[in-house]
């Protein structure tokens, strides 16, 4: 039997050649291509007025944050898992004396590294399209702008690599749910005070305080980032990195619970 | 290990099982047990066959009972490395070459890269599959995809194999080919629980029977032994040979024949069971002025056997 440090790896391993065959560079890369050049058009017709630096800010963080991350990671995850249920392929695995949980991790780990290389990828596209305009950047090109976001979404795309773990594994409509949460509820709480318990429950809430702790943004930097927020206080930042970490081992367990649930094969789903 | 020890670790037993689905009970008290044999699993489509065999995997778990392989209950891990599956959809890794399919399974087994890879070549060269091995599945055809599913069942040498109605599309020369397969493997010390419910294919591979009838385990034995288990059923026997109405005027007078009628040339003729009725039909039809050409029984096969028990 294959120790769960080996099956994990094996399933890690596994899943990353199915991303391979099942295509996913030929869409990420045309769409990397399409989002530099909407970057590099977005440069060249905003007011002159706008500084490079505010325009990438805005620019990565409304693509990375609602569009990106979330459906890079949830569609790369819900594929891995649902996918493999639905088809009842899973059940080949599921034969094998390994553990489940080793198996999910696996997955987890698999497709949170490569939607992190895609959402990472996406934010230096951004910053290559913005950076292009060098009058916009007066004082040379800021990378510790795309630092930020680069870490900011790697936790981001973990995180949402959990929800989509959990999704895949417990429903049988994940994408739909997955919309329900990506659109809906962290579109909801995004304009709730900032004391509200449901942003909890977001991921982008955490990621918007991770970069705001790190980009030191202008008020008006700030506004643009954070609407909800009139009086943008560093006070209000919190610990978002452990949010987000939270949010990821609670998220994986909670899948990993609905993974090793014993009878998948019901005779609905036959 | 003792006799006993080794004897009972290569036993698949099912013990008072039952399986509930919401409202619906699918197996009802379910009792029997495979050793090193094939032993068929036979029912019509929806009887919970495929139910038993995915109970004994770990994919379902008993609402009552308890399902063990060897030593260890069904789903655990030392349970579900003993078992070989091979279920009855016909979903595969389609991207991928069965070769590495077969090889990425063993993997799990605690198997390395390198052996796993020529085990996987091994045993699908055993099943024929040839260099179409390393093709992409999606370009299989369904023979070959059943060896694909055969060769994930079988590589990590189980010492039990389940084959979910593994007859099921496959070409004539494809299945003569798994029936050899079948029959060969408890000479490996290997034990086989093979389901279908098309019973003709069943018959020539299976050392024992499991009928299987609305949830409940109708009878369990050899197909002869479960035909002599019913004595009220008269035998049917198809005679051709010269003279019908003469041998039928001859048979008439004998007490165990309970009527004869001649139908397409043939003359049937019911009996109740008695082995001393052969003997003395052997020496009728070696005495017969003008011979007998054909002496066949027309319901001992699983299928007669299965619809007696079955009404």
């Amino acid at each position: 039997m294959a120790s769960s440090i080996g099956a994990m790896l094996e399933s890690a391993r596994q899943t990353l050649v199915m991303l391979r065959y099942r295509r996913t560079w030929w869409w990420a890369l045309p769409g990397l291509a399409g989002l530099f050049a909407l970057a590099y058009a977005a440069g060249l017709r905003a007011p002159e007025r706008v500084a490079g630096a505010d325009m990438f800010c805005v620019f990565a963080w409304w693509s990375l944050s609602s569009v990106v991350v979330p459906w890079v990671a949830v569609f790369l995850g819900v594929q891995a898992v649902h996918g493999e249920l639905e088809d009842r392929t899973a059940q080949y695995l599921f034969l094998r004396p390994v553990s489940r949980a080793a198996l999910l991790f696996g997955k987890w780990l698999a497709v949170a590294m490569v939607s992190s290389a895609i959402s990472v990828g996406a934010a230096a596209v951004i910053y290559a399209g913005v950076g292009a305009h060098a009058a916009r950047w007066p004082d040379g090109g800021e990378p510790e702008l795309l630092y930020a976001f680069g870490e900011t979404v790697i936790f981001g795309a973990i995180a949402y690599t959990s929800v989509a773990m959990l999704f895949g594994a417990a429903f049988r409509r994940p994408l739909v749910w997955s919309a329900f949460f990506v659109v809906g509820l962290q579109l909801v709480a995004a304009n709730l005070p900032v004391s509200a318990g449901l942003r909890r429950l977001t991921i982008t809430d955490p990621m918007r305080r991770m970069v705001l702790d790190r980009i030191e943004p202008s008020p008006r930097l700030a506004r643009m980032l954070w609407p909800a927020e009139r009086e943008f206080s560093y006070d209000d930042i919190g610990a978002p990195v452990q949010n987000l970490v939270w949010f990821t081992l609670v998220g994986l367990l909670v899948a990993v619970v609905c993974y090793a649930r014993a009878e998948y094969d019901s005779r609905s789903r036959d | 290990m003792s006799a006993a020890a080794t004897e009972a670790s290569h036993r698949l037993s099912f013990a008072n099982v039952t399986k509930w689905y919401g409202s619906v009970c699918a197996l009802l008290d379910v009792s029997f047990e495979v050793g090193r044999e094939v032993v068929g699993l036979v029912g019509k489509n929806g009887v919970g066959k495929s139910t038993l065999m995915k109970l004994a995997v770990g994919l379902l778990a008993p609402s009552q009972g308890e399902v063990r392989v060897g030593e260890h209950s069904a789903g655990t891990r030392a349970a579900r490395a003993a078992i070989g599956f091979c279920p009855d959809f016909d979903r595969l890794y389609e991207p991928l070459s069965g070769a590495t399919f077969v090889a990425w399974m063993l993997r799990y087994h605690g198997v390395g890269a390198s052996t796993a890879r020529s085990r996987a070549i091994e045993v699908l060269t055993e099943l024929g599959l040839g260099s179409d091995m390393h093709r992409p599945i999606r370009e299989y055809s369904k023979g070959m995809r059943q060896r694909v599913r055969l060769g994930q069942a079988l590589a990590h040498r189980p010492r039990f194999v389940l084959l979910d109605e593994p007859m099921t599309g496959l070409d004539p020369v494809a299945r003569a080919e798994l029936s050899q397969r079948i029959r060969a493997l408890p000479e490996q010390g290997v034990g086989v629980l093979v389901s279908s419910h098309v019973l003709h294919e069943l018959e020539a591979v299976v050392d024992r029977v499991v009928l299987v009838h609305q949830g409940r385990v109708l009878a369990d034995g050899r197909i002869g032994e479960l035909r002599e288990r019913l004595p009220e059923r008269p035998h049917r026997l198809r005679i051709r040979g010269a003279r019908l109405r003469g041998i039928a005027a001859h048979l008439t007078g004998w007490r165990e024949v309970e009527g004869v009628a001649i139908r397409d040339g043939a003359l049937e003729v019911a009996l109740t069971g008695d082995s001393e009725f052969y003997d003395r039909l052997t020496r009728f039809a070696a005495d017969w002025p003008g011979g007998i050409e054909e002496l066949v029984p027309l319901d001992d096969d699983l299928a007669s056997v299965f619809g007696y028990l079955v009404e």
